[in-house]
């Protein structure tokens, strides 16, 4: 189904089409293998095997999204918009939980979703908020509340008795306009709630859209934003969808082959979105593209880098384990004769081997080469074997990083010195612009690269981590290459030869960069990979 | 905004002078000129007849945010108080006194204390905010009750 969609095919048809084959995916258990079917199919054109499939959607389009969802709730139960609204919201726009709950309990759902019951009956008086005046109010404004008077109406929050106009949800509990407003717009603004129940004490009923509406008729802005809100909630009840994370982005991308769990084994869904080029992963909060490992173990590589980097590093450096028990020893003065606090084994903190053997030489050991003293390194050097490992591939990790940001560094110095030279020679801009496409290049394989070690630092061993590990090298040789290039000093003679160097360089990175992304990317559709650790979906 | 806290507190203590449940007591406290502090109350809580509670009255802090009544007042025992409910600093952890639970801009300032006195005995161990008092209302019902009625007497209004 979805291979007949063009990649960035952006009109309303495609749309509609696409919502309507969320309702199928819904219902249909095999969602899982149509999502890999998109991956097996004619390939387009554009898209790579290490890439997918999204669009980018305006606000204007969830919102259209969320009408669709409304007008099918509405049709089915012949209930007004605004009901329907509250419902779907209440269950987290899952249509299909509503229509069952609906069936099974209607007054029960009414309840919970905060839906006034009087609106929910086919066609009844509009679920639109009820405005009177002090003048016309019906008598009966449930004045059982503690601080309500009789008499002229007193808003029983602030106890203005100078208020004409009033608003009540269905319930009839009648507040003043002001004490509204200042109530939805604390709620909305620094709450980031758009679930705005009446003021009354113990009263679940929701205020509807309109109702927002008529309090905010004066603060459009708050009214955005609770707007806002709803289309935020929307996209995040969604697993199709995902709002842009970078801030003061208003666009949600739609990436329906990363929507389920079992997908995201095979496939890295970094995305962007279209006006900005916002690139982030469509599954995880990782920030980074962190192709080609896939989510689960990217996050349990950030995780562990969280944790365990500063540390790791610390004890690397400042501690020694015991060779008797293997507690871990920090050594903060004093002699080298040391005696473990768990065990009381007595050691020589240079040697490690037992304090026994030193005689009297007690400040300056001696016994490097003694044999008790090597199996006594030996046993350490065991111990710490794991965290060297960790250490080996977390450096290699962070470095790239690291690179990756002073490469843009670089190119800051370099552009400057390129507009000189634009001035002082005969260089046109287009030629001096072979720079930006090489540090821009050196950029995205670095990032490849760093992921490639957390990659590495998971795969079982075995011939597929070799080749993995072999495209890895080829990569980092030529974008190490690459930088060194960059690095050089650029004058007007020696140019032509740089660019020359330079552009055949940066051919060649991307396509070591792009095997590296292919051949990972075809790995896991292939199971090719395996993990030295439990990783969800794998065997 | 503002015009709204101030009417709204001036109108609560009306209300509370003219009635209020027995054994309680709720004044704005008093500015260093000598003048009314609205937004700052002492208020007393008596502990409910038969329970352990019984015999305290225990003083509490109300302090009101500017945009009192749509966000809750914080309620604060000073000293702190043993209760699990209470948090080291002595705020009251209270579903109606937390504006993103059940805080409505129509709970007065009576319905608060009643709450609050209902808590005393009625503690909610779901949502423990100390753990002296939490661990040993868990474990150990004798001893927590008799440190209740300690404090219960160290409380008692002179």
């Amino acid at each position: 189904m979805s291979s007949d969609y063009e990649y960035s095919d952006e009109d309303g048809d495609y749309y509609d089409d696409e919502l309507m084959d969320e309702d199928d995916q819904d219902s249909a258990p095999s969602e899982e293998e149509m999502d890999i079917d998109a991956f097996d199919g004619p390939i387009k054109e554009k898209r790579k095997a290490y890439q997918v499939d999204f669009i980018t959607l305006s606000k204007q389009d969830v919102e259209k999204a969320m009408d669709e969802n409304i007008e099918y709730i509405t049709g089915l139960f012949g209930i007004e918009p605004e009901a329907a609204s509250l419902l779907l919201r209440h269950f987290e726009w899952n249509k299909e939980k509503v229509t069952e709950k609906y069936i099974d309990n209607q007054s029960g759902v009414n309840a919970a979703a905060g839906v006034s019951a009087k609106t929910t009956p086919p066609r009844s008086a509009t679920s639109g908020p009820s405005r009177s005046t002090r003048r016309t109010a019906p008598a009966s404004s449930r004045s059982k509340k503690s601080l309500s008077v009789e008499g002229p109406f007193v808003c029983p929050i602030c106890f203005d008795d100078t208020q004409t106009r009033t608003l009540a949800l269905a319930c009839s509990h009648k507040f003043c306009t002001e004490c509204w407003m200042a109530y939805a717009t604390n709620k909305i603004k620094s709450e980031g709630e758009f679930k705005i129940t009446c003021m009354a004490e113990e009263c679940n009923l929701v205020a509807t859209d309109s109702f927002i509406q008529s309090i905010l008729t004066t603060d459009p802005s708050t009214f955005d934003r609770y707007k806002e809100l709803l289309v935020r909630y929307f996209v995040s009840c969604n697993r199709e969808l995902k709002f842009c994370p970078y801030p003061e982005c208003a666009q949600t991308v739609s990436c329906p082959a990363a929507a389920s769990k079992f997908a995201l084994t095979t496939i890295i869904p970094i995305v962007n979105c279209e006006e900005q080029k916002h690139k982030f992963c469509f599954a995880c909060p990782i920030e980074d593209d962190h192709r080609p490992l896939i989510c689960t173990v990217s996050k349990l590589w950030s995780q562990k880098c969280r944790d365990d980097s500063e540390t790791a590093n610390w004890i690397k450096s400042n501690t020694k384990e015991c060779s008797k028990c293997q507690s871990t020893i920090e050594k903060d003065g004093g002699c080298n004769h040391m005696t473990c606090k768990k065990c009381k084994y007595e050691f020589c903190w240079v040697c490690m081997g037992p304090w026994s053997e030193h005689g009297t030489a007690w400040y300056s050991c001696n016994r490097y080469d003694e044999k008790d003293s090597i199996d006594a390194r030996d046993a350490q050097s065991k111990s710490r074997a794991s965290l060297e490992r960790y250490l080996h591939y977390y450096n290699r990790w962070a470095n790239h990083e690291q690179s990756a940001k002073l490469s843009m560094d670089l190119y800051a110095k370099t552009e400057k010195k390129m507009e000189e030279m634009q001035l002082t020679s005969a260089l046109t801009w287009i030629e001096v612009q072979f720079m930006r496409k090489a540090v821009d290049e050196v950029f995205r394989c670095r990032m490849t690269l760093k992921w490639t070690y957390a990659m590495a630092y998971y795969l079982q061993k075995g011939n597929q981590k070799e080749i993995f590990e072999d495209n890895q090298r080829d990569l980092e040789k030529a974008v190490e290459d690459l930088s060194e290039l960059l690095e050089q000093p650029i004058d007007a003679e020696t140019i032509g030869l740089l660019r020359q160097k330079v552009t055949d360089k940066t051919v060649y990175v991307q396509k070591r960069n792009e095997k590296v992304l292919e051949d990972s990317a075809a790995g896991y559709l292939e199971g090719r990979w395996k993990w030295n650790v439990t990783v969800e979906g794998f065997d | 905004m503002s015009g709204i806290c101030r009417t709204r507190l001036a109108e609560e203590r009306k209300q509370w002078r003219k009635d209020h449940p027995f054994g309680f007591y709720a004044k704005p406290t008093k500015l260093s000129d000598g003048s009314m502090n609205l937004m700052e109350w002492e208020v007393g809580i008596p502990g409910k007849q038969s329970t352990p509670w019984e015999g305290g009255v225990f003083k509490l802090m109300m302090i009101f945010p500017e945009d009192y009544p749509s966000k809750p007042p914080k309620c604060k025992f000073t000293p702190a108080l043993f209760h699990p409910n209470v948090y080291p600093s002595g705020t009251v952890c209270l579903s109606i006194l937390d504006e993103e639970k059940a805080w409505k801009p129509a709970i007065t300032i009576k319905q608060i204390l009643l709450g609050i006195q209902e808590l005393l005995n009625d503690p909610n161990v779901n949502d423990p905010a100390q753990s002296d008092a939490y661990t040993m209302f868990k474990n150990d019902k004798v001893a927590y009750e008799k440190r209740v009625r300690a404090q219960a007497r160290e409380n008692i209004p002179k």
